[in-house]
């Protein structure tokens, strides 16, 4: 099992006083979509920063294929993010350069490549979202939903084995949403190998994509298990999330 | 809260402030000098900060050097000493006025860019975007910024006293009928190359307070637009300011080696 999968043990992380994270343990599976849900604010973006060595746990393990990545020193972390793309909020496609060279972008500083191995590149993983014929676009010549398809371009193009995703449908209208979740299914079915986290707080867009979905409150893990699982369980919590309801024992 | 702990408070964090603008400038210095050396981003900094700054240095210069010399006029020809007026104004032009008054005016231009633009990619999260592709996001947006201006506000100075030069023997020479042989004569008595040197030094100081001002503003920017906006503000000021008092204690430093020479 531990093979198979990105394994979580009793994360901790805390700003001065406040507790982010209070001990989580997930096992994100290879191959598969992973969603973390949980309501804004509950440590999910931080879960997603310590797992890319943007920002340390105080406390707890991160094991992939039996390394715990958090004892790493900072060369060895480098080395580890780059086995990792991540897909922001709002795409964080710089501004300041079209289209192909945002997906140029990694392939330049870290790989010593020809500049027609590069376009081939750079062609493929705009291909694989569909956007070839716009590659010597500005950014803000693109829609919202082909800024998130470019920026799914540009945390391919390395080929990583871990694609994570911050909020990709918050707000956008459903159909765009639909059209991203899209993305997210045929990019991980497409990409052999590939691991994928969601983190989203989305319900609709979580059972339409998930393998796996855990659900994060107060710091914690609360639920694992399928997008069938989460329809059918009993906990009065994850119901109360998951139905959006106001009463229940989440309170605002 | 009483007025002591107020005052403790702001002075806690200004103290708190500055070591993290000095810890942020010494990894962007560090970054300067470490691999990976991406110079095409410093050339196109050095043409931001150079090249397109170069008109309103110049047309800064030019007046300058022209309403010095109506001034100096109005005051040395109560005394008959209208021949100096192109060493005195050459002298300040080239010593005080050409280093302030070109970083004053690429502080607007250039610091306020600078604030902006990286203050715009923190909070569109454009700088975590660098970090997450394991790029040191410090050494790829500020370090070429501080680096092109450090080197490019001498050149831009030296152009400032250049045309303010020439502005003012025009006035001089041409407008006010100073006669032209003693006024240059005594320039060249009055002015030494150290008085360039001296203010493109200065200038160079300048360019690495603005250029590191602006970028620590654009980095710690928070709150959307109206984050960015304060940032920008906040460091235009800041620069502006540093500008000032930096120059006097920098002049007070160079004036002894100058003195020597006389």
């Amino acid at each position: 099992m531990s093979e198979g999968c990105i394994r979580l043990v009793n994360l901790q992380k805390r700003f001065g006083a406040q507790e982010v994270l209070r001990g989580v343990n997930l096992d994100v599976p290879i191959g598969k979509i992973t969603v973390v849900i949980g309501r804004s604010g509950t440590g999910k973006s931080v879960l997603l920063k310590i797992l890319m060595g943007l920002m340390r746990a105080d406390e707890g393990q991160i094991l992939i294929g039996g390394a715990n990545i958090t004892r790493f020193g900072d060369r060895e972390l480098l080395k580890v993010r780059n086995r990792f793309g991540m897909v922001f909020q709002h795409s964080a496609l710089f501004d300041s350069m079209s289209v192909f060279e945002n997906v140029a972008f990694p392939l330049r500083e870290h790989e010593r490549l020809r500049e027609r191995e590069l376009a081939a590149r750079v062609n493929a993983a705009l291909a694989s979202v569909g956007l070839v014929e716009h590659g010597h676009k500005d950014v803000h010549q693109l829609s919202g939903g082909m800024r998130k398809r470019a920026a799914v371009a540009r945390a391919l193009v390395r080929k990583p084995e871990f694609l994570l995703y911050d909020e990709p449908t918050t707000g956008l209208d459903p159909i765009m949403t639909a059209h991203v979740d899209e993305l997210i299914r045929s990019t991980q079915d497409s990409t052999p190998g590939l691991t994928s986290l969601v983190i989203s707080h989305d319900m609709a867009a979580t059972l339409r994509i998930a393998d796996k979905v855990a659900m994060l409150h107060e710091g914690a893990v609360i639920f694992e298990g399928t997008a069938e699982d989460l329809q059918n369980t009993d906990h009065a919590a994850v119901r109360q999330f998951v139905e959006g309801r106001l009463d229940g024992p989440i309170h605002l | 809260m009483n007025p002591i702990s107020a005052v403790g408070a702001w002075v806690l964090g200004a103290v708190e402030e500055f070591g993290q603008y000095t810890v942020f400038t010494a990894r962007a210095l560090w970054g300067i000098v470490r691999p990976p050396y991406r110079l095409r981003n410093l050339f196109r900094q050095m043409e931001f900060v150079g090249n397109q700054s170069l008109s309103i240095v110049l047309i800064t210069g030019a007046f300058t050097g022209m309403v010095f010399a109506v001034q100096t006029d109005f005051a040395f020809g109560r005394f008959g000493a209208r021949g100096l007026i192109g060493s005195t104004v050459v002298l300040a032009l080239t010593r005080e006025l050409g280093p302030v008054l070109t970083s004053l005016m690429v502080n607007g231009r250039v610091g306020s860019a600078m604030a902006a633009e990286i203050g715009t990619m923190r909070v569109t999260e454009q700088i975590d975007a660098l970090e997450s592709m394991a790029v040191d996001p410090v050494q790829y947006l500020a370090s070429p910024r501080i680096g092109a201006s450090i080197l490019m506000l001498p050149i831009l100075c030296a152009a400032f006293d250049l045309v303010g030069a020439l502005g003012v023997s025009y006035v001089a020479t041409q407008v006010l009928g100073v006669n032209p042989g003693p006024y240059y004569a005594r320039m060249e008595w009055f002015v030494d190359p150290d008085d360039i040197w001296g203010g493109m030094l200065k200038s160079s100081v300048f360019g690495f307070i603005i250029a590191s001002v602006g970028c620590y503003r654009g980095f710690t920017a928070s709150g959307g637009a109206e984050g960015v906006g304060r940032a920008t503000t906040r460091a235009v000021v800041a620069s502006g300011v540093a500008v000032l008092v930096v120059d006097y204690f920098i002049t007070v430093i160079l004036a002894p080696m100058s003195v020597n020479r006389a």
